[in-house]
Formats: C-alpha cells, structure tokens, sequence
C-alpha cells in the first residue's frame, strides 16, 4: 500500500516556513521525510541531530580527486530542512536527500567550471527565492516581513502551505522553460518520492523549495523521468559536514541561496510576533551601546511607536524588517544613516561560527594536504629539517607556495629563515617541522575554503577586511601575492586603495611603500596582477610626498626615530620600484621642501638632505653650505644635533672620502665651546662607533694628512684618464683568465 | 491676483489640498486635515480621488517622507536636518500646510532669540496697569500652536542659545507650557506639535542637548543622488538668480557647471565618480546651494572684469573659497586631489592650473 504524500514548499534559510514546517510535521507525524538535498549524502543527515552539531554547520560534497570542486549545502537553526531533519531523528521516522546525487552535481561544475553557488546565481532569480521575489514585487526589502504580513496574517489563504503551492503554480505558469539540470533535478526527486511511497505505508513528507512543488506534485510516467536522468554524468564524491559562518550565510558572500541578514533571521527565529520588535529594537540598542553611542529606553520606545506607525501607514499588520530599520535611523541613530551602516554588521550579519562534531569524516583540507605533499614530495617529519628551494624551478616554485600558503592558514610546517629579505632573490631557506597539531589547525581552516589554496585565500581575506594599519595591509597582500592567491591579493589591493585614499598619516603612507615596492616587483612577474599596482603605488608616493612636510613638523625623539627609518625605506623602495622620473622628482620635491621647512624637526631634515645628496640633487657645495647653516652656532645644539645624526647616522664613511664634506664638519666642530661638545659627545660617538676600524684610521689620516698639509692620501696621477684603458683591460684580464667558460 | 510677494504652502496650493481632503478615506488623527497616507501624496506627488494631478513637493525618497509623517502621526517632535539647501524649510512648511492647514507659525530662530519669542512675552502696559493677568500676556506663535492644536515650525534651531532651546523640554515631554507668574499654564490640544530644521554641518552652532535631542525624531534630507539631477538644479537657480541680479548668462555655464558639480560631487563623496579611486573630503559641506553661489559669484565677475567670459580662473578664486574652511586640513586634501585626480583629466586642464596656483 502506498503512503500518503504531503508536499511542504518551504522557503531556504525561512524562519517563518520553518516554524510552520515543524507545526505541520507535529500534525502529519509522517514515517518517511524526504529532504531536497543530495540523495548519496543521506547518510549524514542523522548526525545533525548530534548535541556536538552546532549550527551554523554545512553540508560539504566534493569531489573526490580534487577537492576545489566542492559544493556547500549550509544549515542555519531557521532553516527548514534543519528542522525537519531534527524533527525526523527526534520522532524516528526516515530520513532521506532527494535531489540529484551530488555525484552528478559534481561531474556538472567540473565541466562547466561553475561552483555551486554561481551556477545558482546565473538560475532565474525567481526559481531560487519565488517568495522573496514574491515579496520584492510587493515592495519590501524582506522576503520574511512579507511572508508573516501576506502568508501567516492572511486569514482568507487558508493552511500555509497550500497557499504557497497556489502562488508557486501561478508563478511557473509563466516562468521561462526549465535548464535541463532543473528538470533532471525534479525528474530525480519524483522518482525517490515514488519509491519511498512504494516502500513504506506511513505518510510521507516531502520537504522541498517552494519552487518545485507544483512540478513534484505532478503526476508523470516514472519511464519519462528515467530517461531525463538517462546518460548524466557521474563522479566520485565525498561528503562530511563543516563548520560555517553566519556572514557567509549572507548572501553578500556570494552564497547564492544566502539570506540578505542572517542575524534578522535568527532574531525571527528565536522570538514570537508579539514581543518581536521590541526585543528588536533592544538589541539595536545594545549594539548600539557597545559602540559608544549614547540610546536611552525612552527612544527605544519612541522607535516602537515610530514603526509601528509607518506600518500603519503602509498598510502593515506589524512594523517589518524595514519600518524598524527606519524607526532606528530615525530615534536612535538621530537620524544619521552612517550610524546604522555601523552596526547593521554587527546586528544583520553576525558573527557566529558553528562546530562539528569529532566523529565526522575526514576533512577535505587534510586529504588535499596530503596529495600537494606528493606532488611536492614533501614528507611532513617532526624532526627540524632545513630546505632550500630555488625558485626557478617548477618543483621549488610549488614547494615554496605550498609553505606560503600553510603559513597564511597558520600552519607554520616551514619557516622562512631569510624572513627579512625581499623575494626578489631566487633562493628561500626554510625550516622544516610538523607538529601534530597542525592537522587540528588544518580542519578548523575548513571555515575559509575546502582546498589549501582556497582556504589561505579566503583566510587572508578576512584578515586584509579587518587590517586597519595601511603597511600591514600591504604587507597581507604580499603575502597572499608570494602564496599565489589571486582572489586574496585582488581584494587586497581593491582594500589597500580605498585605505590609502583615507590615509593622510605620513609615517603610514611611508610604512606602506617597501611592501608595496616589493608586490610590484614580485608581481611583474606575474602577468595581471600587478597592472592595478602599477597605478596604485605611484598615487602613494605622491600621497606621502604631499603629507611629508606635515608629518615631519615638531616630532619628539622617538616619533622622529620611527619617521626617519620610515623615510629611508621609503626612498629605497621608491628606487627600486623604477616609476617614472615625474613620480620620483615630485618625491625628491618634497624631501628638497624639507630643507626650507622651518617647522621639520632636524633629524628629518638631515636625513632628507643625507637622501638628495646620495642621488646628487645635492652638490656638495650646497651641501657644505647647508651643513654649515644648520650646524652653525646659532642654532641651538640639540636641533644642530639632529641634523648631524640624520645626516651621518649610518653613512659615516662619506666624511672619508668627501673633502668638502668634512671641511663643513670640522668648521663646525671646532665652533663648539666646551660644554656644547660634551654634551654633544654621545652623538658623536654614536655617528663614528658605526665606522670599523680601518675606516675610522683612514678617517684620522684623512683629518691629519689635511692638518698637516701633507699628501699620504691617495692621488689622482696627471694624464689618469688616457692610460686607464689600458690598465683596465690589463685588470679584467687577470680577474677573467681563472674563470671557467 | 495677490499683492503678496509669495504665498504661504496653503494658499498657493489650496486646490490640491481641497481636492485631496475631498477624496479623504483613510483614518485622520485628532487634529489632522489630511489622513498621513494622503499628507504624503501631497509631499511626493501622484493622483487625488477625483483625478486632480499633485504635484511633487520634495523629490526624492519617499521613505524619508514617510518616515517623518509617521513621526508628527506618533505626536513625536520631527527635526530635520540636513546641509543647506536639502528643502528642509520647504518640506516642514509643506507638511504643517497639509496637516493642519497652516504654515505660518513659525519662529526663526537666531542667537538673539530669548525665552520671551519662545514662551510668551509681556503687554507692558497693561501688565504695568492691572498687574500680572492672563490678557497682559503677548503669546507667540509656539503657544498659539499649543492652544488651537496647531504645528509649530523652528527654523534653524540650532542657531539659538542652548538654555533657550531647553525651554521646549517641557513642552515636549509634558505638552504644556507653565506659566509660573499667573500660577497657571498652557495645555497643548490634540493635533500639536513642533517641525524644528536645522543645518548639521554648520560650525558656530549650538548642539542641541542630549535631553532635548532625544525628544526629537530626526530625518536627515540628503544632497540629489545623480549629477544630471543636480546639475539641473543648480542651471536652473543660476538661470533666475542671474536674471534677478540683472547678470548676463554666459553661453557656457551649462559645460561649467557640470565641472564644478563634478568635483563637489568627488569631493563631497569621497571618491571618484567612477568609484574607483577613494579621496578625502574637505571639512565644509559643499552642497548645491554652495555650487549656486560659486557659480552666481563666477558669473558675476565675469560680468564685471572679465568682459562676461566664464573661464576657469573666474570660478576658481569662488571654488576655493567654497571648499577651503580649515585652512591647513582642507589645503592638503585639495592638493591631494588636484594631483591625484584632477591632474590627468581631461576637460579639467583650467581647473587644475588655476586652483593650483590659487592654494
């Protein structure tokens, strides 16, 4: 005997559908629950019930010989299918998937080259939430506000699900032909219903997207529906469950069946109409609160009345989603839109994370590790073990992006040892370890991505979203860029333009050019994606040339310690970026308007003086005059100082070989009463300590050959110029004759 | 025909209003000429019963509106907010019309403006004569609001002292007014309630207190959402303002005004109108009204010393003006944009030299 079949149309991730969905299985109490959802992945389903199992959880299916074609099937507490699988399990009734196989999904996308997700987006966007575009076409925002007002407050439409058959028939009547896919998709589903009837006598619900019912409430020939699954393609998959995210519920994500607010579902969820937009608006407040606004209980219930009047007067039964929204701008936020993009964040989005329980199947994270460590023949040993890779090749290329990557995730196998050191050599040393705790951290990264690379991706892409430091940024995109992740360092330069835009702090603009000079560089040798860069790091120069005489106006010592490092780096990888000679002159502009400045503090002057005179901008005339301006005695000694140790901190050697230099040096010296000179003595001492041993001799015999008028230096000979050819082809035919060919 | 220079919102529009309380289904609140749905017919525009076309009063979004009606509906005090030349007069005078038929009590507030212009003053004479009486008090237009049930309109609130703008906590909170020297007070009648604007990016202002704030509900009026929008606006005011002042219209100011908009627009948003490259804004506010008056200025000294060419260089020396108020901030933010964004476009050439050699 066949059982009875009860199609429930339920909309994905819907409170309102879930609530109705487990009072009607209360009322039906079915012995079979057929669930739309991939039918070889059934045998998951029961461990959703687990007390371990935390929503947000998904369900993931992916194939097996490579994991990045990998489809995720999320479960929030407000969603239907959850709830009936709990439903199920809890009253002992089966439970079943009845979708298409995700084998077939699979084998689908890896033709297509589509996710999941994609595939879904591309779908009529009425198929994929009829009720929210249902809703839409009524004019709100949430498909949930219009489902409690038209489908649960309308007394007429009589038994819910019903209803919503009436609306879908009507809806498909005039849809456009169904893909093939969805076809096959209802074709299987039919198929399974069918069987299970066959199987067993009980009533049997059927809990599928309201979209379908119409099609499985139809009745056609099983030998049709056959031959519409006849000749798809297959492919191996393997299914386990995994930790989700309530942002990436959010279909801001890009989750295609995502929910606009996550955190506005579960609040419907978890509370009854009639105390709903109270505790709404209190947790607004809350919210509201922790972010150091100032919201009193009086407004909280002024915002009640508000809402409730603007859904009077749009013809609400009860203030929604949006009179709420519009309530709050308006008595909480004092009206200022930018208050409420602060927290909606925090309120609609969320930021729950779920877990698994330990018994579920093996992370795909680990399975992926394991073949890149055979690809890279890399074994993991607990032993220290160290690694060259030479990055010409394809095999150390692979190594070395395989380590980058692991170290985004947090999963520091291998550590750099020459970490200080661009990449523009092409040799890297690691260290090797593995601990086995690694594999834990591995399976808690399942959050970001199914595969290694998915996973450093999307985990370097949080971290650049809550970046607030203009170099770390850039530093983030460097990485993601060494680690070959091309979404990451997308994101991360789209994020590091808008923060560079919004940055007027001169030391941050500077911080940020070594790392960014460092991705141009690295990056050329990746066609595309530094084409954006290239436009990118110029504007920051320019940025920095124009904030630099602020930033270096009246600093203390440790501030203008950390401006001067900051600036010598900064001119580094100015030159080493080779950008247009506009580019570098605006930048050398602003170091000469440094000289003029008045208002600089010396240390930063002489350090830009030190920069415009190694790139010859600065002729040691000129510069001899101006060492002479800012270290003569009327200025005080502590700013004379500063110059001085900008000046030669660092580059003490110049005093050997520059006459004039140490001319202006000395002059200056010998003006210094005693006092003065003691006091500057440290500094003194600091400047030459950098120089060894050979140089300072050579300094002193530089000084006394001067003093005492004699020649010991070395000379020029007359007529040098005629004979050094000569002499040089003679010295590289030395240096060249050892040298293999 | 009138004698008047220009009519109060009720007069000028008697006819929409008639023919919409003709049509009047909807529940009216005590007070109310109008039902909220039809009060915001009347602000945004669309059909009466009988046919009669409403012309639209603000343009823009009708949530905004919505959301302010349903305020004066919750006998909740509205404010509106917004830089200058948003309509917030424009919109406050148009829904007292249509609530209650009357936009004329209405007190400018200025920072001379003390308790007596708020509360109620005194007839000196008689209150000398016959000694303190309730026909010895001179009532303003606040409390003639409170006694015929009427709205009330501020204008600039903001602009008065903060002791004289807490006088209305009272009257806000407890919908009377005391009057301690007659040991008796005023009670407000159903249908009362105040329309305060004011401008929130003003400095020199006085903030409202938190107290008083919080008895308001705000609606901020934001600035046109496209340029061809406000580009029209500004062409449009410029057109009538010119011909008030006796200026001749260069034949160019169209192409300039979609420059200068351009880059109020840039800069007022903070990044480029392709989207795609992020700016810093400067601390004033740069809003239509202020585009009216760069151009009217540029226009004039074209007039006058330039034999009426409207030239970049004209509009410049008001441009800055209007975009430089904090004379070290707003210069380095303008120079960052010239250099960054105004530098290679093209078009822009005049700008960029002659605002360049201006800061």
């Amino acid at each position: 005997m066949a059982g009875k079949i009860s199609l429930f149309g339920i909309r994905h991730h819907g409170p309102g559908s879930a609530r109705r969905l487990v009072e009607a299985l209360d009322a039906l109490a079915p012995a079979v629950v057929l669930i739309e959802g991939p039918a070889d992945a059934s045998d998951l389903l029961p461990m959703l019930a687990d007390p371990d199992m935390v929503t947000p959880v998904a369900l993931l299916t992916y194939a097996e010989d490579d994991p990045s074609h990998a489809s995720f099937f999320p479960f929030a507490d407000y969603s239907p299918e959850y709830q009936a699988a709990r439903w199920a399990v809890r009253r002992g009734a089966i439970l079943r998937f009845i979708d298409l196989p995700a084998s077939d999904r699979l084998s689908n996308t890896a033709e297509g080259g589509m996710d999941e997700a994609a595939q879904d987006a591309v779908d009529d966007p009425v198929s994929r939430d009829p009720i929210g575009a249902l809703a839409n076409a009524a004019g709100y925002d949430d498909g949930e506000s219009w489902w409690s007002d038209v489908i649960e407050e309308n007394p007429a439409a009589g038994p819910v699900f019903a209803a919503v058959a009436d609306a879908m028939t009507a809806l498909r009547a005039e849809a456009r032909p169904l893909s093939a896919r969805e076809a096959a998709r209802e074709a299987h589903m039919r198929i399974e219903i069918a069987k299970a009837a066959k199987e067993c006598d009980g009533a049997i619900a059927v809990v599928c997207g309201a979209w379908h019912v119409p099609a499985l409430a139809e009745r056609r020939s099983l030998a049709a529906d056959r031959e519409l699954l006849k000749g798809r393609p297959r492919t191996k998959i393997k299914a386990t469950w995994a930790p989700w995210t309530t942002p990436r519920l959010a279909r801001a994500s890009g989750y295609g069946a995502g929910v606009v607010a996550p955190g506005w579902f579960a609040h419907l969820w978890e509370t009854r109409p009639g105390d709903r937009a109270a505790v709404w608006l209190a947790k607004v407040m809350r919210v509201l609160r922790d972010r150091g606004h100032f919201v009193s209980t009086a407004s909280a219930i002024e915002a009640l009345r508000l809402g409730s009047a603007l859904a009077a007067l749009r013809d609400r039964p009860s203030p929604g989603f949006e009179e709420l929204r519009e309530a709050a701008i308006a008595c909480l936020c004092n009206g200022e839109r930018a208050v409420w993009n602060d927290v909606a964040a925090e309120l609609l989005i969320g930021s729950g994370v779920g877990s698994i329980p330990p018994a579920t199947p093996l992370a795909p994270l680990l399975e992926d590790l394991q073949r890149q460590q055979k690809a890279a023949r890399l074994k993991p040993e607990a032993l220290e073990r160290p690694l060259t890779l030479d990055l010409r090749s394809d095999s150390g290329l692979m190594r070395s992006t395989l380590l980058h990557r692991l170290n985004a995730l947090e999963v520091p196998w291998g550590r750099l040892m020459d970490a200080g050191r661009s990449r523009g050599t092409f040799r890297e040393n690691w260290q090797l370890r593995w601990e086995p705790e690694f594999a834990v951290r591995l399976v808690e990264n399942l959050l970001y991505g199914s595969t290694i690379a998915e996973a450093a991706g999307g985990r370097l892409v949080e971290a650049m979203g809550k970046e607030a430091e203009l170099g770390a940024l850039a530093t983030l995109v460097r990485n993601a860029m060494i680690a070959d992740l091309s979404r990451a360092t997308a994101f991360g330069i789209a994020a590091l333009e808008t923060k560079a835009a919004l940055t007027s702090d001169g030391q941050a603009l500077l911080d940020a050019l070594p790392p960014m000079a460092d991705i141009l560089r690295y990056g050329e040798a990746r066609a595309g994606t530094a084409e954006h860069l290239a436009a990118l790091m110029p504007r920051l120069v320019v940025q920095a040339a124009l904030a630099l005489p602020y930033a270096a106006r009246n600093l203390d010592a440790p501030a203008a310690a950390r401006l001067r490092a900051a600036l010598l780096a900064a001119d580094a990888a100015i030159q080493l970026a080779q950008l247009g000679t506009e580019i570098v002159t605006t930048w050398r502009d602003a170091l000469a308007a440094l000289l003029n400045e008045d208002q600089a503090t010396r240390l930063i002057t002489g350090t830009a003086a030190r920069l415009l005179y190694e790139a010859e901008l600065l002729t040691a005339d000129r510069a001899a005059d101006l060492l002479a301006r800012m270290l003569s005695p009327g200025t005080p000694v502590a700013d004379a100082a500063g110059f001085f140790e900008g000046f030669f901190e660092g580059a003490g050697q110049r005093l050997i070989h520059d006459a004039a230099l140490r001319g202006a040096v000395d002059t200056w010296l010998i003006t210094l009463d005693e006092d003065a000179f003691i006091a500057s003595l440290p500094l003194f001492r600091r400047v030459f300590s950098a120089l060894d041993r050979t140089e300072r001799r050579r300094l002193m015999d530089a000084l006394f050959a001067r003093s005492a008028g004699g020649d010991r230096g070395y000379r020029l000979i007359a007529g040098a110029g005629d004979i050094w050819p000569d002499h040089q082809a003679r010295v590289l035919d030395l240096l060249t004759s050892g040298a293999p060919r | 025909m009138s004698e008047k220079l220009r009519l109060p919102a009720e007069e000028s529009y008697a006819a929409e209003l008639k023919a919409l309380a003709a049509g009047e289904t909807g529940h009216r609140p005590p007070g109310w000429a109008l039902s909220p749905r039809q009060v915001v017919t009347y602000l945004i525009g669309g059909k009466a019963a009988d046919g009669t076309t409403i012309t639209p009063k603000y343009v823009g979004d009708r949530r905004l509106i919505e959301t302010a009606v349903a305020t004066i509906a919750t006998d909740r005090a509205l404010l509106l907010l917004g830089v200058p030349g948003t309509a917030k007069s424009w919109v406050s005078e148009h829904l007292a019309a249509a609530i209650t038929g009357d936009s004329t009590l209405v007190i400018q507030c200025t920072a001379g403006t003390d308790e007596n212009q708020i509360r109620y003053g005194w007839n000196y004479a008689r209150l000398l004569a016959h000694g303190p009486s309730r026909e010895a008090l001179v009532p303003t237009p606040l409390m003639r609001a409170m006694e015929g049930g009427k709205l009330c309109r501020f204008e600039e609130l903001t602009r008065m002292g903060s002791d004289v703008q807490d006088t209305l906590i009272t009257v806000l909170s407890e919908k009377m007014m005391p009057i301690p020297e007659l040991n008796t007070a005023v009670y407000a009648q159903r249908g009362f309630n105040i329309i305060a604007t004011a401008n929130n990016r003003d400095k020199g202002v006085n903030e409202l207190s938190s107290a008083l704030k919080r008895r308001f509900n705000v609606v901020v009026l934001p600035l046109p959402d496209s340029a061809e929008e406000e580009v029209a606006i500004i062409v449009k005011r410029v057109g009538e303002m010119a011909q008030n002042l006796d200026l001749p219209a260069p034949k160019n100011v169209a192409d300039e005004v979609a420059r200068v908009v351009a880059i109020f627009r840039e800069l007022r948003s903070g990044s480029t109108e392709d989207g795609k490259v992020a700016l810093k804004s400067p601390s004033g506010g740069l809003s239509t009204a202020e585009a009216i008056a760069v151009m009217i200025g540029g226009i004039s000294q074209a007039t006058f010393f330039n034999d009426g060419k409207l030239t970049p260089e004209t509009l410049a020396s008001n441009m800055i003006g209007a975009m430089i108020k904090d004379p070290v901030q707003d210069t380095a933010v303008l120079g960052e944009y010239l250099e960054t964004v105004l530098k290679k476009r093209r078009g822009f050439e005049g700008y960029y030299a002659s605002l360049t050699d201006r800061i």
